[in-house]
Formats: structure tokens, C-alpha cells, sequence
């Protein structure tokens, strides 16, 4: 049987991109799509504007190779791309136009700084001829990401454009990763060149960890040896350096017990005998006194951020400090260090175990059981009369239960108090397996970067824990979840109507005047029903079990909305500006 | 306390800005800064003075940016440090002889001058700047433009481009000018 040709000969149809001949002379645009894919970049996050035209003209050819995912707000994009980067480790890209399209990138590019994201934003520029005249779409987005970039580019030259695209990605992910953001302007978009690839990085000023100091190394090791006390205090960095089993093997020589910063979760298993838990504002009784109590202190890719050391001079007053970070300028910053190991985690926990003789700690740590055993389970969640009978700890519960059940999970939470009780509640166990908000704090985070997980990692399910306030400022999000089809996001709402932590202090410290606090909303699963996902109200703890089952077996998209008792609160805490030694353990009787 | 930090930083757009960003952001006091060529190509030599109270913790921070190359402290090292005012005094004919003679006694120069007013230049040490400038006050009103302080450790690791000849010639220079042999 004759096949029935199309008319149109083969060559006026559009060819698939792989097959586009590579002329010589080609775009800035087109340059800055093969750039990408240079720099092995499978995906971006953005929304094209005016003066990002030409580069989504030029991204169609590369469609093939470039998934670009259209969000509904740039904050949505670049949380995305962090998201993507966070659960991969590899550089996220996101997308905007110039002007507001770029400043809604602000956000996310703090996120990125404070939390040691490798990220590269890409805007749009105006024209180098209107540049400066406050031209429409106009704003100094170098400028005003100054503080907040670990280095930024205005390209207005498109043969700059190989040489700066190499360099931002070496940049966002070499030694402490961040985001770097590359401005180009339209006429450098529509030049016409002949690119030159044969590019060197030159960049002087970026030096590569210097090599280990062996000295450090070896005072490093004869501390911990000596230490009849110490404590290793496991931060984001260990995760970033793919870590975890270095540090595990440490451990497990040493028998030194193990802390998880916030960031560091994952790092090392919750269920080894010899983790503790989270310390800080939020962390176990037994944790913070562990760290008020403990003469050495080994710190490997923490930060020792104010929500971890409370009054940084009040803490940990008896230990000696092994600082192992590869930021120097993170060394002394908040608190004193005998011993600094400027380097790679991974590589710094390698000459450890050469130098580290094997040991025990099992004294010291039958204490911080003992501790821990008077402490933790008599967790205050009270249950008030005439309240909803469902508190937050039971959805935690189930939720846990399903998580370490099942596997192939990773979960993604906002900020505020349900942040605090996923990082108390679930068990955590493997990295890359929590990714949260930290340094910046930036509510609206969960959602879409949750998104940018579930990309990153089709096969696995990707929970979203969020607060009801969190959850309103990005789930225009679940549109764009919609639009691409994605399937493995599971959203949890712990909702409870306010503000949470914010109207926890209101009660604790502000004589409970509940300002711009409550909060309300519509239907949220009547909302996701409405963007074609499915949504269900959970109310009753008996639901809760079956509720997340019917969400993770459910072939799509899911969001949960769970009504927790309104005003539960998150203990233990330590009030803001004291030690982390003065913990308030359960509310004050009313 | 105040630092003065060398800093060398690649003549890029935005490389200074960032420079004083971060002193803004990490909440010093900038009392000073002065910019100029290096003898490499591309890269500034710059004199920052600065209010501080971790001037390790400062460097290690400015180090981060991608521009920085190198920072020294040279507050607690031998060092020279020189900065240039100009100084418009207005005063009428017949007390520009008074001028003259502060400007002798300081080691400045009268470098031009208006119906009305006498420009003088002297390079010096901020202190000496000071005193100079409290005396031509006395005389007339006076506006003041000054450069900012110029810093240079005497000793420190030789350049490499013409290291022998360049070390050498700072010295002695320098040696000479603040009467170290």
C-alpha cells in the first residue's frame, strides 16, 4: 500500500531540533541555548517578557534538548530551579524578562544565597541603546542583586556571552555554591556572530579551595581523641559534598554522637544509634545541652546560624570548636575556633579518618540518652477542649509512617511552625531527602520547589509540607503543575488557619494580641480540583492514614488539606536572643 | 577600630560598587577609599580605611568577591601612608601672603588662583593634611577636596614583574621620604 506523502516538501517542514544544520554565524540568543547545553542543563524554569524575546525565539530550535517550564510567577520559577538543584545537587537555571520580571527573581536569589544553592538567573535586558534612559522594563537588576549573588554578569556584548555563561556555572557551583545571574541585553540577544567556544576560565579572583592543612588536620584529630565529651554537628555542607558515608564512618570509628543542623538533615541517618538529633531554636532538650555540656565540638559544613547557637556567646562555653568549612569567611564568623579545616567536606573527613584513632563515647552518650529519655516523649502537644480533634503531630505521624514505609520519597517544606515539626516528627534518613527554606526564611518556597523536585526526579514521589499561609503566597503554581502533566506532587497542608509561628510568639511573648495573624482561605481542595488536580479535606485522625495512601497511590498530583487544632505550638524553644541552654519546654499554664 | 586594607580588585563594571556593598551591607564604617592603576594591567590598587571590629573576619568577606585578587592589612606593618588635598581659600589680595607662608611652612604649593581665591595642593600625611588646612582656615573660608589616604607596606612579597629593580627602588624612595634608612 502507497504511503500518502505530504505535499510540502521535507525541507519546509519544521525538523526536529537535533537535526538543525549548526550554521556558522548564529545568534546571541542561539549562543546562549547552546551554552546551556554545554553545561548540560536539561531544564529552566521561566516566563519570557519583551526584552527576553529573542532568547525564547532561539530555544525553540533547541526544544529537543532544553525543556523550558513555563511557571505563572518568577518567584515560582527561580524557586523551582532551586528546588530542581537542591534534590540533584546540579545548577538550577531560571528565566525572566528585565524589569519586574527580574525583580520577582529577587526572592529566590536571596533563597539561593543564604541557603548555598547553585543556581544561574538569566534576564532579559533592554537594549544597550535605551540603557540607562529608564526605559520601559528597565531596572538595574546587577545592582540591586549585588548583595545577594555570589557574582553577576551584565553581558551587552554577544561574543562576552560563551566565556560569561562558562564562568557563571563554574561559579554558582564551585566551591560553597550560590546563584549567579547573568543580565544580557536584547541587542546582545539579536547580534549575529561566530562564536568562539575555545574558552578559558579566567577568573583570578576565584580561587579553588586551597589543599588541606595537614597541621589543622592533625590538632583536629589529637582533640577528638582526647575529648571525653564531644559532639559532631552535621550542617548542609556534608550534604553538598556528597559526605554522608565519610561521616558515618567517622562516627561509627569514633562513637561520637552526631547532631543535624535544619540544612543537614539527611546527612546522617535518624535511626543509627548514635544520631541525636536537630539542636537550636526548635532542637531536643538533650541536643542543646549536649552542646552546652560537650568539650569538643567537630562542625563539618554548618554555619553556626543564629537559630542554631541562640546567643552565640553563651554557646557551647566548654567546647573546643574544629571549624570544617569550605567558606574561610565562615571560620570565627559566629563563634570562637580552636582548630579550622578550610576544605571540601568530603576531602576534610577523608584525612580525618587517616589521622583518627578509633574510640568510644558510650558514657557520654547513655547521658544524652538519659537526658533525652526524661525530655522528648513528653512532648507537650495538649489537646484543648472544643478544639478540632485533629493536631498537627498526628499528621506527622501518619505522614512518617508513610514515608519510611514506602521509600522513594523526598519532601519539601515551607516555612513557619508545621517546617519546624516536620524537621522534629518525620525520621529522616537519607540526603537530599528534606530541602527546606532555612536561611532566608521564604515562605511560598514548598510549592514550587517541589515542582522543580518532581522534575528533577519523575520516579519518586515528592511531598510538599506547607503551611496554610505559605501555600497562598505561590500555589498559582499548581497551574503550572497542571499545564506539564506533573504527577508526583503531593502537597500537605497544615492548616490551621493562622500564621502559626508568627501567632505562636504572639502568645508566648506579645501577651497574646493576635495581630494580622488569623488567616483565611478558600477550599484548597475545592482549589486544586479547579486546576485539574485532586484535592481532599481531612479533618479527622482516623482520615489521616488514608488520606496520604489515596494521595500517594493517586496517578497525579494530589493536595491534602489537613485542619489541625488551630493553635498548637511548637516546643521546645528557645526565646529569641538567649541561650540555647534556656529552653521553654511546654506552654506556661493557663 | 580602623584598618587600612590594600586591596587589589580587576577593573571590572560594578567591581568597586561591590566592594563598598559589601562594607555597607556587613554594617562598617568606610572612612576613606582611593582607587588607581596598579602596575598590572586591568587591575586597581585601592586604599580602603575602615571602621572594623574583625578586620580578619572584613578580608576574608571582601576576599569572597569575584574581583577581590588579594587584601593586606597593613595597619599593624611598617607602612607609608600620603594623601593629597586641595584647598580653595578665599581670601582677598592682601593676605595671600599669609598663605604663603603656611603653605612654606607645610611643604605646599599655591597651584592657581582667582580674583577672589588661592588654590593650594599639599600631599601628606592625613594628620599633617589636618593641621595644614586648620591654619588656612584661620585666614579665609575654605573649601576642601582630598584624596583619600594612599597606603603601601614598606616590606611585603616582591612583584614578580622586575621584582629586584622594583623592590628595591620602593625602598629607598620610600626610605627617604619618611627618613627610615
Amino acid at each position: 500500500m502507497t504511503e500518502v506523502r505530504d505535499p510540502l516538501p521535507a525541507s519546509r517542514l519544521s525538523p526536529p531540533a537535533s537535526r538543525v544544520p549548526p550554521p556558522a554565524e548564529r545568534t546571541g540568543a542561539q549562543v546562549m541555548c547552546e551554552a546551556l547545553v554545554r553545561e548540560n542543563v536539561e531544564v529552566m524554569f521561566g516566563i519570557p517578557g519583551g526584552a527576553i524575546m529573542p532568547f525564547y525565539h532561539a530555544m525553540w530550535e533547541y526544544r529537543d534538548q532544553l525543556r523550558h517550564v513555563l511557571c505563572r510567577h518568577e518567584q515560582g520559577a527561580g524557586h523551582a530551579a532551586e528546588g530542581y538543584a537542591r534534590s540533584t545537587g546540579k545548577t538550577g537555571v531560571c528565566v525572566a524578562t528585565s524589569g519586574p520580571g527580574a525583580t520577582n527573581l529577587v526572592t529566590p536569589i536571596a533563597n539561593a544565597w543564604m541557603d548555598s544553592t547553585p543556581l544561574v538567573a538569566i534576564t532579559g535586558q533592554v537594549s544597550s541603546v535605551v540603557l540607562g534612559k529608564d526605559a520601559f522594563q528597565e531596572t538595574d537588576i546587577t545592582g540591586i542583586t549585588l548583595p545577594i549573588t555570589k557574582h553577576n554578569y551584565r553581558v551587552s556584548r554577544a561574543e562576552d556571552l560563551p566565556s560569561v555563561f562558562h564562568e557563571a556555572f563554574h561559579i554558582a557551583r564551585t566551591g560553597r555554591p550560590g546563584p549567579v545571574l547573568i543580565d544580557v541585553t536584547k541587542d546582545a540577544q539579536q547580534a549575529r556572530l561566530v562564536p568562539d567556544w575555545n574558552v578559558t576560565l579566567n577568573v583570578p579572583g576565584f580561587s579553588a579551595p586551597a589543599a588541606l592543612d595537614p597541621r589543622a588536620i592533625r590538632e583536629a584529630a589529637r582533640l577528638l581523641a582526647g575529648a571525653s565529651k564531644p559532639l559532631i554537628l552535621a550542617g548542609q555542607g556534608v550534604i553538598i559534598a556528597g559526605a554522608a558515608n565519610e561521616l558515618r564512618v567517622l562516627a561509627e570509628r569514633t562513637g561520637i554522637p552526631v547532631i543535624t543542623t535544619l540544612h543537614g538533615i539527611g546527612a546522617f541517618p535518624e535511626d543509627h544509634p548514635l544520631s541525636i538529633g536537630m539542636p537550636g531554636m526548635h532542637g531536643w532538650v538533650h541536643v542543646n545541652r549536649a552542646i552546652q555540656e560537650c568539650d569538643v565540638l567537630l562542625s563539618i559544613g554548618a554555619r553556626f546560624d543564629d537559630r542554631v547557637t541562640g546567643k552565640a556567646s553563651t554557646f557551647a562555653p566548654r567546647a573546643q570548636v574544629i571549624h570544617i568549612d569550605i567558606d574561610p569567611s565562615e571560620i570565627g564568623k559566629n563563634v570562637k575556633v580552636a582548630v579550622a579545616i578550610i576544605g571540601d567536606a568530603r576531602a576534610a573527613l577523608c584525612a580525618l579518618l587517616d589521622q583518627i584513632p578509633p574510640r568510644d563515647a558510650a558514657i557520654w552518650l547513655r547521658n544524652i540518652r538519659e537526658t533525652q529519655a526524661t525530655h522528648q516523649h513528653r512532648q507537650p502537644y495538649l489537646r484543648r477542649p472544643d478544639t478540632p480533634e485533629l493536631m498537627p503531630h498526628d499528621v506527622y505521624a501518619a505522614l512518617n509512617a508513610a514515608l519510611n514505609s514506602r521509600g522513594g520519597y523526598r519532601v519539601i517544606t515551607d516555612v513557619g511552625q508545621h517546617q519546624m515539626w516536620a524537621a522534629q516528627l518525620i525520621e529522616w534518613r537519607r540526603p537530599r531527602t528534606h530541602i527546606t527554606s532555612g536561611g532566608a526564611g521564604t515562605m511560598g518556597f514548598a510549592v514550587p520547589a517541589a515542582m522543580g523536585a518532581a522534575i528533577a526526579h519523575p520516579d519518586e514521589t515528592i511531598w510538599a509540607i506547607v503551611g496554610d499561609g505559605g501555600f497562598q503566597m505561590t500555589n498559582q503554581e499548581l497551574a503550572t503543575i497542571g499545564q506539564e502533566g506533573i504527577k508526583n506532587v503531593k502537597i500537605a497542608i497544615v492548616n490551621n488557619g493562622y500564621l502559626g509561628m508568627v501567632r505562636q510568639w504572639q502568645q508566648l511573648f506579645e501577651g497574646r494580641r493576635y495581630s494580622g495573624t488569623p488567616l483565611t482561605g478558600p477550599s484548597f481542595a475545592g482549589l486544586a480540583e479547579a486546576y485539574g488536580l485532586r484535592g481532599f479535606t481531612v479533618d479527622r485522625i482516623e482520615d489521616a492514614e488514608e488520606a496520604i495512601r489515596t494521595a500517594w497511590d493517586h496517578d497525579g498530583s494530589v493536595v491534602l488539606d489537613f485542619r489541625v487544632e488551630r493553635e498548637a505550638n511548637v516546643f521546645p524553644l528557645v526565646p529569641p536572643g538567649l541561650s540555647i541552654g534556656e529552653m521553654i519546654t511546654r506552654e506556661a499554664p493557663a | 577600630m580602623r584598618h587600612t586594607l590594600i586591596a587589589l580588585v580587576e577593573d571590572r563594571p560594578g567591581a568597586l560598587n561591590r566592594v563598598l556593598g559589601l562594607l555597607r551591607g556587613r554594617g562598617l564604617g568606610l572612612h576613606s577609599i582611593a582607587v588607581g592603576d596598579s602596575e598590572k594591567p586591568g587591575v586597581k590598587r585601592t586604599t580602603v580605611l575602615v571602621d572594623t571590629e574583625s578586620v580578619e573576619h572584613t578580608i576574608k568577606q571582601l576576599n569572597r568577591l569575584i574581583e577581590v585578587l588579594e587584601v593586606t592589612d597593613v595597619t599593624n606593618a611598617e607602612y607609608v601612608v600620603r594623601e593629597t588635598a586641595l584647598v580653595k581659600v578665599h581670601v582677598a589680595e592682601p593676605r595671600r601672603g599669609e598663605i604663603k607662608t603656611v603653605a612654606d611652612v607645610f611643604g605646599a604649593r599655591i597651584v592657581g588662583s582667582s580674583p577672589q581665591t588661592v588654590v593650594v595642593e599639599m600631599t601628606d600625611t592625613p594628620d599633617r593634611l589636618g593641621e595644614m588646612i586648620a591654619r588656612v582656615m584661620a585666614i579665609g573660608a575654605c573649601e576642601t577636596m582630598r584624596s583619600g589616604s594612599l597606603a603601601m607596606a614598606l616590606g611585603g612579597p616582591t612583584p614578580r614583574v622586575n621584582a629586584v629593580v622594583a623592590e628595591d627602588a620602593t625602598r629607598t624612595w620610600w626610605s627617604q621620604a619618611d627618613g627610615i634608612s
